[in-house]
């Protein structure tokens, strides 16, 4: 009689050992961004569905600075788990890939990415070490469509015509084109989303200016980016308040009709379908313009990736979880969780037919080849920390583009020294 | 009281009011709007009330995380107040009634808790060593570490003020050395003890990096970690966050209303002495 229960138990008990044996759990680190977590939680739950022997632990980082030392003293300390969401770019470089992460080069889902994508998560010794997490986003300027209609304004194509629109937007009392320097990195972009219009003149500029053979300050059409800046405040074309105006200031500002235009990078579009749904097709969004009608295209910034640290003892499961990311599948769960705001870097993944009208705006350049180039910051490991000091400045007509443009070439080499890249 | 004494009273007070309730009133005002008025950030009444809209959802975002985190940083903060203040008191004790040649050396490495700003790697690996990274009780111990020094410095320099003739009575009593500290020494100290529960309490419930790289783990989540649920790069829910904040603002402020006839009398009278 005693036999019985506790044989029970046994049987019991080695059932429940069996069961724990086989459960595998994966921790998980992402941004705390709200589209993230939304695209994290599909996909995660998806893969649990096929696979319920795999469940995830999905924790959150803060983003920015805090966010870069707690990725890399997790990586040195070898607690980053076994899935990291993080940028990729001259920011994966830094996290010295060959060491920290996985090599995830021959994992079946690698065949889906698209080759531009591999690239920007390629360490130093050529292997792939990311796959794509989230659409990829374009650098330009947003603009009301309500402004532009009641003006009578089409979309320029050259820089010339930009100011153009921008002088009768100003003769109508409107203000033609908001900056927010409150936010220092969003001083950046008229610099920045103008590399498309650089390549397109110097092609070799990314490979030159990384061994130090080009510079901003003696190449014309790379300091065009910051006479940009010196123009738009010059001829007074700004808010009021751009030097303490913050990044939600800008959204609303060209979302509500108080700006007419607005340089951004396309995730915006979140900020305005959160805060402003009914003015998200009020809003369009144009490659920045260079000064060739001709060659108009759009500077794309690479979605983050997800990577798997060296550290991780969960290495195949978390390798099989991934290639499920990269396929398209996992890609239309993405869009299914956030909609879709810029195309996904995964071959035969398609966007779904009503998109809001900035995006729609932003598809023609990737449909086309040649219409898009990855930021400087995908092609090149160098950039400097201070490009948003200096851009606020020539922004706030503080100091001239040439001296600004000669200060960041200063600026970068400190950088590159670091890296210990060969020529500087 | 003369009319001038009341009269820059009454100034005081006024300037005092704005000074520290204008930030308590825009955290409430920001607390109750919608998303999109909060995006706007002014400091404004709000044109309508969404306080107990805002209040569940921040409760229940990630899966009631808040109540976690409040109960993760009430164990941590009890914890190491306790510890500090048991074990400062004894140190300053020590250093203070025991005089020999390595009390310099002593108070030295005090100071130098005080002064070397710790290193973040380094103390990962230490813990990953003992067993103790990624647990509360971790936690307690390194906030017991940095805040070590300032209690005893704190202590040592009161019981400077504390007659040597009351330990010897005790003694003569038959008091055993524990019943001297326990019994007869610790309760005088009680306006140190109030200033120091006040302060490191505050500091360490409040504490962001600490927790952020000792503590990883989605169960190990403090109250300050969990703004970050509201507040990103590049989109933030302001009036979520604006609520949290409000949230996590009340217990340290309960605390300090609670204690803060003692804390007065405390700082007058354990900090001016040498």
């Amino acid at each position: 009689m005693r036999l019985i229960p506790s044989a029970a138990l046994l049987a019991a008990f080695s059932l429940v050992a069996g069961l724990a044996q086989a459960q595998t759990v994966l921790s998980v680190t992402t941004d705390g961004n709200a589209e993230t977590v939304a695209a994290m939680e599909a996909l995660t739950a998806a893969y649990t569905a096929a696979h319920p022997d795999v469940t995830f632990e999905i924790e959150n980082r803060p983003g920015g600075a805090d966010g870069d030392n707690l990725v890399k003293t997790r990586l040195a300390t070898g607690e980053a788990g076994d899935i990291l969401q993080y940028n990729s770019g001259s920011l994966f470089q830094a996290l010295k890939p060959v060491e920290n992460l996985a090599d995830l080069s021959d994992i079946a889902g690698q065949a889906n990415v698209i080759d531009s994508f591999k690239s920007v998560v390629t360490a130093s010794d050529g292997t792939v070490r990311g796959v794509p997490f989230g659409p990829a986003m374009g650098g330009g300027i947003y603009y009301n469509k309500k402004i532009d209609a009641e003006l009578g304004l089409s979309v320029p194509k050259t820089w010339a015509e930009f100011m153009a629109n921008n002088e009768k937007i100003k003769a109508a009392g409107k203000v033609a084109v908001a900056q927010t320097y409150g936010d220092t990195w969003s001083s950046q972009l008229f610099v920045l989303a103008d590399y498309y219009n650089v390549q397109a003149q110097v092609p070799n500029f990314a490979a030159d200016y990384a061994a130090n053979k080009a510079k901003y300050a003696n190449t014309p059409a790379a300091m065009a980016g910051f006479q940009h800046l010196e123009d738009v405040f010059k001829a007074g074309y700004l808010n009021e308040d751009f030097g303490v105006a913050k990044f939600d200031d800008g959204v609303r500002m060209v979302a509500t009709g108080e700006a007419a235009h607005y340089p951004m990078l396309t995730f915006a579009l979140g900020n305005i379908k959160q805060n402003f749904p009914e003015n998200l097709e009020d809003v369009g969004f144009m490659a920045q313009p260079g000064d060739d009608a001709a060659k108009n295209g759009l500077t794309v910034w690479m979605p983050a990736a997800l990577y798997i640290p060296a550290a991780s003892e969960n290495q195949e499961a978390a390798k099989d979880f991934l290639s499920f990311v990269a396929s398209v599948e996992g890609c239309n769960l993405m869009i299914g969780a956030n909609g879709a705001t810029g195309p996904y870097l995964i071959k035969d993944c398609a966007l779904p037919a009503d998109v809001p009208g900035a995006v729609a705006d932003m598809l023609p350049y990737f449909q086309t080849e040649g219409l898009t180039a990855p930021a400087l910051e995908f092609l090149s490991p160098i950039k400097g920390p201070a490009l948003e000091q200096f851009t606020v400045e020539v922004g706030s007509g503080i100091r001239p583009a040439a001296e600004a443009a000669g200060l960041y070439d200063q600026d970068v080499e400190k950088q590159a020294k670091q890296l210990g890249l060969p020529n500087w | 009281m003369t009319p001038r004494q009341r009269n820059t009273g009454l100034i005081a007070t006024a300037v005092a009011t704005v000074i520290f309730i204008t930030p308590f009133l825009y955290i409430f005002f920001m607390a109750m709007k919608t998303k999109k008025e909060a995006a706007l950030f002014l400091f404004s009444w709000p044109s309508e009330w969404h306080f107990w809209a805002n209040l569940t959802e921040v409760i229940q975002a990630r899966n009631y995380m808040l109540l976690l985190a409040y109960f993760n940083s009430t164990v941590i903060t009890v914890g190491a107040v306790t510890m500090l203040i048991i074990f400062g008191a004894m140190v300053g004790y020590v250093l203070q009634r025991r005089q020999s040649g390595w009390n310099r050396v002593i108070y030295g490495l005090v100071l130098a808790g005080l002064i070397v700003p710790p290193a973040v790697v380094p103390t990962i690996w230490v813990l990953q060593g003992l067993g103790l990274f990624k647990t509360i009780h971790g936690m307690v111990l390194i906030q017991v570490a940095y805040g070590l020094a300032f209690s005893v410095l704190l202590y040592r320099s009161f019981i400077g003020t504390i007659p040597r003739d009351l330990d010897e009575a005790a003694r003569i009593d038959g008091a055993t050395p524990w019943q001297i500290f326990f019994r007869v020494i610790l309760p005088l100290l009680k306006p140190v003890t109030v200033t120091l529960i006040v302060v490191q309490s505050i500091a360490i419930f409040n504490d962001f990096t600490n927790p952020l790289y000792y503590l990883p783990g989605k169960d190990n989540v403090t109250v300050q970690l969990t703004l970050f649920n509201f507040q990103t790069q590049f989109q933030s829910q302001f009036n979520l966050l604006f609520m949290n904040i409000l949230l996590v603002t009340i217990p340290p402020l309960l605390v300090f209303i609670f204690f803060n006839r003692q804390i007065v009398a405390g700082m007058t009278a354990g900090g001016v002495k040498g």
